[in-house]
């Protein structure tokens, strides 16, 4: 979808018509909303312990993503650097990703395992 | 589509095992090659009636098993990759909402279609039901099985907080099954009639019900009464007299091994050969 780029000062906006997907709305400043939910999501991340294992892997997704954000103003650049999607799409997965980092630091998932199975429970057939 | 994987570290305390059932799987395979090559070839000696493997998805699966048993330690009891290249991932009831949350909303993982919801009733087993979540990731192109396990009376937490369309699902399994779900919106029968006491798909269920209906032209309505079989119920004993699968033996050596030689006393060696 090649298009011209309005610019506004140093920021790219988006020329895309439509996303093509339904209910999706073409987001009007990814960059600004990216950059608010990766803040977030590493805030919500420095409440787990520095060696569970699930933040040490979204961590480096996030800042992976975010350093992209950050560097490559061009949004449909931004869409393919990534490569998951559109940037509407981008966004959805991490306002899913806040959201969950905030629930597993109730649920405390790094523990190690609260019950065994009971002996043949798991055996098939 | 991109394979968003990060680097793993090897995992910690749970087991990871390459299709549960066919835990030898790589040792049977090597000799049933070498039974089959000679069974079963072409003329340039090259291998006909054997079922391709698909190593790189079987590799991939594998390691993405392990990460989310390395991400979900406290829930996740074991993974297994099945012989036909199927995650599934064994955990404990009180992780059924956190373990499919974490598949339904981390940037790995993106399962976020609900496929289906089944149960299995194993009367033998200490917690009878066997609850199976199915998941289907879109970006990703993948599917990955969640199973967990409870009894009659053990309420399991409803994940329709995670998958609204596990609100008929988990109808379903408490109507055919009993298992009751806590903090379900709406749990009521789905497919019984309306007045139907039991679960119909437990095994001591009888296969005719215990009820029937008929028009009671006196009453003018449908009357329920007692079951009354026109014939005695025939069980028919449908298993060969002939053993099937004498590698899959429990507990026993076989009488043959693969190559067709039997033994006359009991071999104290060559495992290779003598499967379990």
């Amino acid at each position: 979808m090649a298009g011209l780029v309005r610019t506004v000062g140093r920021r790219f906006f988006s020329a895309k018509a439509t996303t093509g997907l339904t209910g999706m709305a073409v987001a009007k400043d990814p960059h600004v909303a990216l950059r608010v939910l990766y803040t977030k999501t590493l805030a919500a991340l420095e409440k787990l312990p520095k060696d569970a294992a699930y933040r040490q892997h979204t961590e480096g997704i996030i800042n992976d993503r975010f350093d992209l954000v950050k560097t490559v103003p061009d949004v449909e650049e931004l869409e393919r650097k990534i490569n998951c999607g559109q940037i509407e799409q981008v966004i959805i997965q991490a306002e899913a990703e806040l959201s969950l980092a905030r629930k597993m630091a109730d649920w405390k998932a790094w523990e190690p395992l609260v019950s065994e199975p009971p002996e043949g429970q798991w055996k098939w057939p | 589509m991109a394979a968003c994987l990060g680097r793993l570290l090897h995992s910690s305390g749970n087991l990871l095992r390459n299709g549960g059932e066919h835990r030898f799987a790589h040792l049977k395979r090597q000799a049933f090659h070498a039974g089959a090559r000679a069974l079963c070839s072409n003329a340039s000696g090259g291998l006909t009636t054997i079922r391709p493997q698909d190593e790189v998805m079987r590799n991939q699966l594998t390691v993405f098993g392990e990460y989310v048993a390395e991400c979900l330690p406290k829930y996740v009891q074991t993974v297994q990759v099945t012989s036909q290249n199927e995650l599934e991932v064994l955990i404990s009831p009180e992780g059924v909402v956190p373990v499919l949350s974490f598949l339904k909303d981390h940037h790995n993982a993106q399962f976020k279609s609900l496929a289906d919801i089944a149960c299995v009733d194993m009367p033998t087993k200490p917690y009878r039901f066997e609850l199976v979540y199915m998941l289907m990731s879109l970006t990703y192109n993948s599917r990955i099985r969640v199973r967990t396990y409870t009894d009659e009376i053990t309420p399991i937490e409803s994940c329709y907080s995670v998958f609204k369309a596990a609100d008929w699902y988990e109808r379903e399994a408490w109507d055919m099954y009993g298992v009751y779900f806590s903090n379900h919106p709406d749990l009521r029968r789905i497919l019984t009639d309306y007045g139907f006491e039991g679960h119909p798909f437990r095994k001591d269920f009888p296969l005719s019900g215990y009820v029937e209906i008929r028009y009671d032209n006196e009453l003018k309505r449908i009357v329920q009464e007692p079951v009354e079989l026109a014939q005695e119920f025939r069980k028919f004993d449908l298993s060969s007299t002939w053993e099937t699968f004498p590698a899959h033996r429990q507990g026993s050596k076989p009488l043959m091994d693969t190559q067709g030689r039997g033994h006359e006393a009991p071999l104290e060696e060559n495992p290779a050969e003598e499967k379990k």
